[in-house]
């Protein structure tokens, strides 16, 4: 992609007008931002300002997803930062630094990228079809003098017995050869992987495929982190879907030497409360139904509790997954409502891994809570043994698991694979097998021999000097041309 | 077979080591060699000094080829000894990383018949196999997130290949930013070493977009998301895009040359953060 090439497709384009009259103005405009986009350079200094930003993100603590959306996390948060980057967090706060990836001139950034590369490639689709399709055979004098690799020699036989051999010598070479013959003299174009030059399409606009998909994901999916369920309960998946799930056994399993192995949970899926699908998922093996997929995330203990009335009745029987870490003394605790009674009730277990005086292998504090946040009572329960709390009657029955999954809709991700697949197709295209170009006029001279040049343009962007010796080396051969004698003049294609 | 990989790593090592200081012989001889040609005097020592040197060159040559050999063989034991590509700790990726270096260096240095980038990118090989031996080379079970060899292993492959590449672009711009008007007599061309220094672009760019690539299916599938801005991940799509720079840069008139040379540069510092990143930050990749 040479800024040439790019200035000439402009000028197709755009063809310079002397004065804009007010008919005019419009497409005035409207040219001289398309010129803007078409700049190579514009897309150099967003391809280095994206990186720097990438980096930035990298490098300076991002805020989480979560703690984005409450307020007042955000604050804490941000006191956490003050301590860590100091009067700098005010700055990095203020430029959205802590959340570059979310950010608004981000996200113009890749808009103004996107722009460029969708811009430049309309620009040179012309040009490039042109190239792969029509390339002149004949090219005149001045180009076998001043192209940036070039060479001549001389064949001891008759100019159409040259131009067989060099055409011989290029097809071995697995050229696709074209001849062009006058009264005179051959022409001849040879050329290898000539729709290469699509990669450059289909790399760039892999890239914009993929923003696409990050887009439709975005739009029309989901994410759910922490979706929670207890072994023999059923959790609705929400967000529309009319899904629920059902964990039948979680399964954590560890080597001898003390990592885990293994982390599995047996599901059934229901889809309206028809079981549709069930399945085991592992952390590499995820289960799907309807384009959602249920991941394994992590996992817990859950408190089977069981809430009875004055009365005896029971007013609550259910798993309570202790999902959350107490804040002080990291114990697992977790809650459930009481919507009767309008309270909520906290369940904590004793902290893992260590004797804790407070609570006891065994059993479960108890708390609860009037709406307000007021704790009207609390206690430990033992297992199995029933005991009165604020007027109710609690029994831990037994201990058992949750597993944390992560339910994931994104209708976005196949276009990001097809996309992904197009990138590595174009850039092995332009990279692997880049097309090469050589061209060769043979002519007559008085004295019976064939004047022989070969020469190929400079591109910048594809190493042709290598190849250009190669080529050389290859027709010098079939012309029964040895050493250096025979060279005339050479282009720069010395190694 | 893990004993017999380790015993293949020392060797791997050792015959780098010395390869490393026969390149600087031949290299730093040579340079004595033109220096000596130019002042005109000395005809003796240097008819006697360039076959010695000639030898030097040839035996470091012999003795890469040995250590890329060792080094083959001490990744497929290793491979044998735990089942899976070399992907789970650090110990096997930096002795994947210096696999990389050494197969592109040696490719390199019989495609252009060169040998001074030899003082570049082989340090970088030894330094990898270097800090291999500072952390434990135990073979550990995988955990379940890594429980995807097929996947995995063509994921570091790609890495290994693109990382290679990119050491040896960088060791390419820095010659080139010393020879950069034609100045020095023993070193190849500015107008070779920046076609080397493309040449290995255009091998590990889309190496390194297909590592991304690979890495963000197996996040997918593991993680359920293809993509969560964690810090390797953030790294690694800095460096591609630090490389993408160069690929245009190199076209724009006033970036050709030093400016672009001075990207790949760059790049490699972005390559070396990718890969040492974990260990300075958590996330996801925190075990390699």
């Amino acid at each position: 992609m040479s800024a040439v090439e790019t200035q000439e497709g402009l000028a197709a384009a755009f063809p310079a007008r002397p004065r804009t009259t007010g008919g005019l103005w419009e497409r005035e405009v409207l040219g001289r931002v398309w010129r803007f986009f078409t700049s190579i350079r514009l897309a150099l200094i967003l391809i280095l300002m994206i990186a720097a930003a990438v980096m930035a993100g990298t490098l300076i603590d991002q805020v989480p997803a979560s703690v984005i959306a409450n307020p007042a996390a955000y604050d804490s948060w941000l006191q956490a930062a003050h301590s860590k980057y100091g009067v700098w967090a005010g700055v990095f706060d203020f430029t959205q630094l802590f959340n570059v990836f979310h950010s608004l001139w981000f996200r113009i950034l890749i808009g103004l990228l996107t722009a460029n590369i969708i811009v430049c490639s309309v620009n040179r689709w012309k040009g490039i079809w042109k190239t792969v399709f029509h390339t002149r055979t004949r090219m005149g004098d001045a180009f076998f003098q001043h192209a940036r690799f070039n060479a001549a020699m001389t064949a001891q036989m008759p100019v159409s017995t040259a131009a067989e051999r060099v055409h011989k010598a290029l097809s071995h070479a697995r050229y696709r050869v074209a001849t062009q013959a006058d009264d005179s003299s051959v022409a001849i174009f040879a050329d290898r992987n000539r729709f290469s030059r699509f990669g450059t399409f289909l790399s760039h606009l892999s890239i914009v495929m993929i923003l696409a998909g990050t887009v439709i994901g975005g739009i029309w999916g989901f994410s759910d982190d922490s979706f929670i369920v207890s072994e023999g309960a059923i959790q609705d998946v929400g967000h529309g879907t009319g899904l629920s799930v059902g964990l039948s056994h979680f399964t954590d399993e560890y080597y001898l030497q003390g990592p885990p192995k293994d982390y599995s949970s047996e599901l059934v899926i229901y889809d309206k409360g028809v079981e549709v699908k069930s399945g085991t998922v592992h952390v590499n093996s995820p289960l799907s139904y309807k384009g959602i997929s249920f991941h394994q995330a992590f996992f817990g203990q859950t408190a089977v509790m069981e809430v009875k009335d004055a009365n005896g009745a029971s007013i609550f029987s259910a798993g309570v997954p202790l999902a959350w870490q107490s804040l002080n003394g990291g114990r697992p605790i977790g809650s459930f409502t009481l919507p009767a009674k309008n309270e909520t009730v906290y369940v904590t277990g004793p902290a893992s891994g260590q004797t804790d005086p407070t609570i006891p292998a065994g059993e479960m504090q108890v708390e609860v809570y009037q709406s307000g946040g007021t704790l009207v009572s609390s206690g430990n329960v033992t297992q199995g043994v029933a005991k009165d709390l604020a007027g109710l009657n609690f029994t831990f029955v037994r201990e058992s698991r949750f597993t944390g999954l992560k339910v994931v809709k994104d209708p976005g991700v196949n276009l990001i694979w097809i996309a992904a697949i197009l990138m590595v197709i174009g850039l092995a295209m332009l990279f692997y097998f880049p097309t090469k170009r050589i061209w060769a006029i043979c002519r007559q001279r008085p004295d019976g021999t064939a004047d022989v040049r070969l020469a190929t343009t400079a591109e910048r962007d594809l190493s042709q000097t290598k190849e250009f010796e190669n080529m050389r080396e290859r027709v010098k051969l079939a012309l029964g041309i040895s050493g250096e004698g025979d060279d005339r003049k050479e282009g720069g294609a010395h190694v | 077979m893990y004993e017999l990989s380790q015993y293949a790593f020392v060797a791997a090592f050792a015959a780098l080591a010395l390869a490393v200081c026969l390149y600087v012989v031949n290299v730093v001889g040579a340079r004595g060699l033109s220096r000596m040609s130019l002042a005109g005097g000395g005809s003796m020592s240097t008819s006697s000094l360039g076959p010695t040197l000639d030898a030097a060159g040839r035996y470091a040559t012999i003795l890469t080829v040995n250590s890329f050999a060792f080094l083959s063989a001490c990744l497929v034991f290793r491979a044998i000894a735990s089942g899976h590509g070399p992907f789970s700790n650090m110990y096997e990726f930096s002795l994947a990383f210096s696999w990389g270096a050494l197969v592109l260096y040696l490719y390199f240095e019989v495609q252009y018949r060169l040998r001074s980038l030899a003082l570049l990118v082989l340090p970088v090989a030894l330094g990898m196999m270097a800090y291999a031996t500072t952390v434990p080379s135990d073979i550990e079970p995988l955990v379940p997130a890594l429980q995807n060899n097929t996947l995995l292993t063509v994921h570091v492959a790609v890495a290994i290949l693109a990382y290679g590449a990119f050491a040896l672009a960088f060791g390419a711009a820095v010659l080139y930013l010393f020879q950069r008007r034609d100045t020095i007599r023993w070193l190849p061309r500015a107008v070779v070493l920046d076609e080397i220094g493309h040449k290995a672009v255009m091998v590990g760019f889309p190496a390194m977009a297909l590592t991304i690539i690979l890495g963000a299916l197996w996040a997918d599938i593991a993680w359920g998301t293809y993509w969560s801005w964690d810090p390797k991940e953030t790294a690694s799509l800095v460096t591609w895009l630090i490389y993408g720079g160069y690929l245009h840069a190199r076209v724009i008139r006033g970036w050709r040359g030093s400016r672009s040379a001075s990207l790949l540069i760059l790049g490699f510092g972005a390559t070396m953060f990718t890969y040492y990143g974990n260990l300075f930050f958590g996330g996801l990749h925190s075990y390699g």
